[in-house]
């Protein structure tokens, strides 16, 4: 059977100093990538034995990330640092976690509940979207009591809003829930803290030693034009991108709405195009209008994914770049279009300041805009909570995420900074760990910055192309059914094993974990020996085995975090003074040998 | 003649062969194999050395051509044992007593046959003849 293990010395081992292929490093919460990667690689490839695999696999991801399975559709952070860019594509991590979440999602409705003695404080977490989640789970895995306090009647906060054709909600809604009953996390829905008597003031009462306020940014941001609102945002026909998606997640759209109709929707970034592609589906004819240019390199270049426009172009959808809105036209009290400068510049110095050349403007008629700008925190609670400075500012620690106002309150997520899913996961992580030093009177910062430094791509004679990625016809997918299609057992086997496994061998594994090796040896060198020929040197594909200079005489040495003990310098190096510390190899060859004669 | 039972040394990567196998199963079934985590391990010492304490072939099986876990053992062992050939044959043993094949056999259900079918050709070649140490 196909069979892992994960304790003694197939753990994984983190340094304060460490090194990390690119990918792990990108990760927000530095997953580990390279490990699951050659697992994959190494599944048996029939359905039925590999699933056993994958479950492991993803009990093991599970641990460190109980929304592994989610990224599988909207991460893939660490493909933009993978190093086998410099050679073509990305290995495509991402539809690998979807494959495994394939298989894994399902299960999770029979994974077993964490063993763990809840003997330690009630902590308050205010707000269950993925930070909220993340740190109610590994609150629970030291053994905290934590309560979710959801101002919704749902968890998931943010990840709502993701159109289903991108992201399906029976994945979300089996995510979540199982996350609450494994970790067996309380969780208070319809409970907006700061609103009635629910204050952060009762909450300690109540005895709730800590509180992570990871309220995100549930409000829309509004058109604004020279530092001045744009009038007329409440006429009839114009919606906020976050409230329409929220509604679509809620079922609440009417289908016919946006029926033949003229849809303008403002802004450049992923919500922008998940409201675009969703108007679209719902039979919308859709102009986006960026204030960024088309050249996504440039400082002022549009910032969805490649993908996304690649997508929405697919589908009809217009995109006009370089212009924004300086006026709202109406018609009595229903809008009717918007008049449009051009944009000059974005971004300076100072952040985001965008500049206009009002002497080129367009009028764009539209029968209904849909504003996707931006959005903005709960500035309301923050104030009343009294968590924000004299100048308005929420001032957070960035290491402990406690709050400088409150000591008892820390905070993360996009509340403090918008970020990606596991951004805010890992604020969630972090917030955790803050509070367990603040209730066990432990030193608050000792230890948690690390550093990290990537490896480079190894050496290699050949490279083979990625896996295709595949997606529905335009025609055919103008429905919110999901269009891109997931690996096969066999593709994601193949797309698992073109990972060049860059990262060390300590923070990897897999082969131990497997039982391929006992443990991880090292290619050690007899200095007497060697004769700096540099053969080894030549033959290692990893940049593991140098020459230096010693006591006058050249030789070869071997960097230990390099080396992954494959024994090719051993068996190049003409003058026997490689060989593999803790190798039993030479051994089982002379028993061998021994058995001919 | 007839009673010749050739001896063969068959080494296997670990990424390539077998791994989802019992590897003490498949010890009980391939005599004389050597699982190394690479091909790119086996040295030529290693394969003259079987040849010296009374191999008569030596089969090595690597992962396929581009898939080495170790980006290019298997490409490195391949080299090494085509010029190996050369120099065996240049000594009067034949070449078809060492065999490396890339493939990829995660059961490693046909590593046996693999090893009758190459006894079966060194048995109409009869035993080597006796490598002098050097």
């Amino acid at each position: 059977m196909w069979q892992t293990v994960s304790s003694g010395g197939a753990h994984v081992e983190e340094a304060v100093k460490q090194l990390l292929p690119p990918c792990q490093i990108k990760c927000p919460i530095n997953e580990d990538i390279q490990r699951t990667n050659v697992l994959i690689s190494l599944l048996p490839d029939d359905e039925k034995s590999a699933k056993q695999g994958i479950i492991q696999i993803g009990d093991y991801l599970y641990d460190k990330n109980p929304f592994f399975n989610v990224c599988g559709y909207i991460c893939g952070l660490c493909e933009l640092e993978c190093n086998y860019k410099t050679k073509g594509e990305a290995i495509r991590r991402r539809l690998l976690k979807r494959f495994l979440s394939d298989y894994y999602t399902d299960y999770l409705n029979q994974k077993k509940e964490l063993d763990v003695v809840k003997d330690k404080e009630k902590v308050a977490v205010i707000g269950g979207g993925p930070g909220g989640l993340m740190c109610a789970y590994a609150l629970s895995k030291k053994g905290y009591k934590p309560t979710i306090f959801e101002a919704s009647d749902r968890l998931g906060g943010a990840l709502w809003l993701i159109p289903e054709y991108r992201f399906p909600k029976d994945v979300l809604k089996t995510t979540v829930n199982n996350l609450v009953r494994i970790a067996g996390i309380d969780v208070k829905y319809n409970a907006k803290v700061g609103e009635g008597d629910l204050t952060i003031k009762k909450l300690k009462d109540e005895g709730y030693k800590a509180i992570f306020y990871t309220g995100g940014t549930p409000y829309p941001r509004p058109l604004t034009f020279e530092g001045k609102m744009v009038e007329g945002q409440d006429l009839s026909g114009i919606l906020y991108g976050l409230t329409f998606l929220d509604d679509v997640s809620k079922g609440k759209v009417d289908p016919n709405y946006f029926k033949g109709k003229k849809v303008i929707v403002i802004g450049g970034g992923n919500v922008a195009f998940d409201v675009a592609r969703s108007v679209r589906r719902f039979g919308g004819d859709v102009t986006a209008v960026a204030l960024e240019c088309e050249d996504k390199t440039s400082k002022d270049g549009i910032p969805a994914d490649e993908e996304e426009i690649v997508g929405a172009t697919e589908e009809g959808i217009k995109i006009i770049h370089s212009r924004g809105v300086r006026q709202i036209m109406r018609e009595g009290d229903k809008f009717k279009g918007i008049n449009s400068p051009r944009c000059t510049s974005v971004f300076d110095e100072k952040g985001f300041n965008p500049q206009f050349d009002c002497s080129d403007c367009v009028d764009l008629a539209g029968d209904i805009l849909i504003i996707t700008i931006g959005q903005a925190t709960d500035r309301a609670f923050l104030d009343k909570g009294g968590l924000l400075d004299e100048k308005g500012r929420l001032t957070v620690d960035p290491i402990t995420l406690q709050s400088l106002k409150d000591g008892s309150v820390f905070i993360g997520g996009d509340v403090r900074k918008i970020g990606f899913m596991l951004d805010a996961m890992k604020e969630g992580v972090e917030a955790t760990e803050s509070i367990h030093r603040q209730l066990r009177g432990l030193d608050m910062t000792e230890g948690r910055t690390r550093e990290y430094e990537k490896l480079d791509m190894p050496l290699r004679s050949s490279y083979k192309p990625a896996v295709e990625v595949v997606w529905a016809s335009p025609e055919k997918r103008m429905n919110f059914q999901i269009f891109e299609k997931g690996l096969t057992l066999k593709e994601a086997i193949e797309e698992a094993k073109r990972c060049v496994t860059c990262g060390p061998c300590v923070s990897c594994k897999a082969c131990v974990s497997l039982g391929l090796q006992t443990s991880l040896g090292i290619a050690e060198v007899d200095e007497e020996k060697c004769s700096g020929c540099g053969m080894c040197v030549y033959v290692c594909n990893y940049d593991s085995a140098r020459l230096v200079g010693k006591e006058g005489k050249i030789v070869s040495e071997t960097d230990m975090f390099r080396c992954k003990s494959c024994g090719m310098c051993v068996a190049a190096c003409p003058s026997n003074a490689r060989s593999l510390v803790d190798d039993a190899t030479d051994e089982k060859i002379a028993a061998v040998y021994a058995s001919l004669s | 003649m007839s009673n010749f039972e050739p001896k063969l040394v068959c080494f296997s990567c670990k990424f390539g062969w077998g791994y989802l196998g019992s590897e003490e199963k498949l010890a009980s079934q391939i005599k004389n194999w050597i699982p190394v985590v690479c091909s790119g391990k086996i040295d030529t010492t290693h394969i003259v050395d079987a040849f010296k304490q009374g191999a008569d072939g030596v089969l090595v099986l690597g992962c396929p051509e581009g898939d080495c876990h170790f980006q290019d053992g298997n490409f490195e062992t391949k080299k090494r044992i085509y010029l190996l050939q050369k120099v065996l044959a240049s000594y009067g043993i034949e070449p078809e007593r060492l065999k490396v094949e890339l493939s990829l056999d995660a059961e490693g259900k046909i590593i046996p046959e693999l090893v009758k079918n190459m006894s079966d050709t060194i048995k109409k070649m009869g035993p080597i003849k006796a490598l002098v140490a050097s």
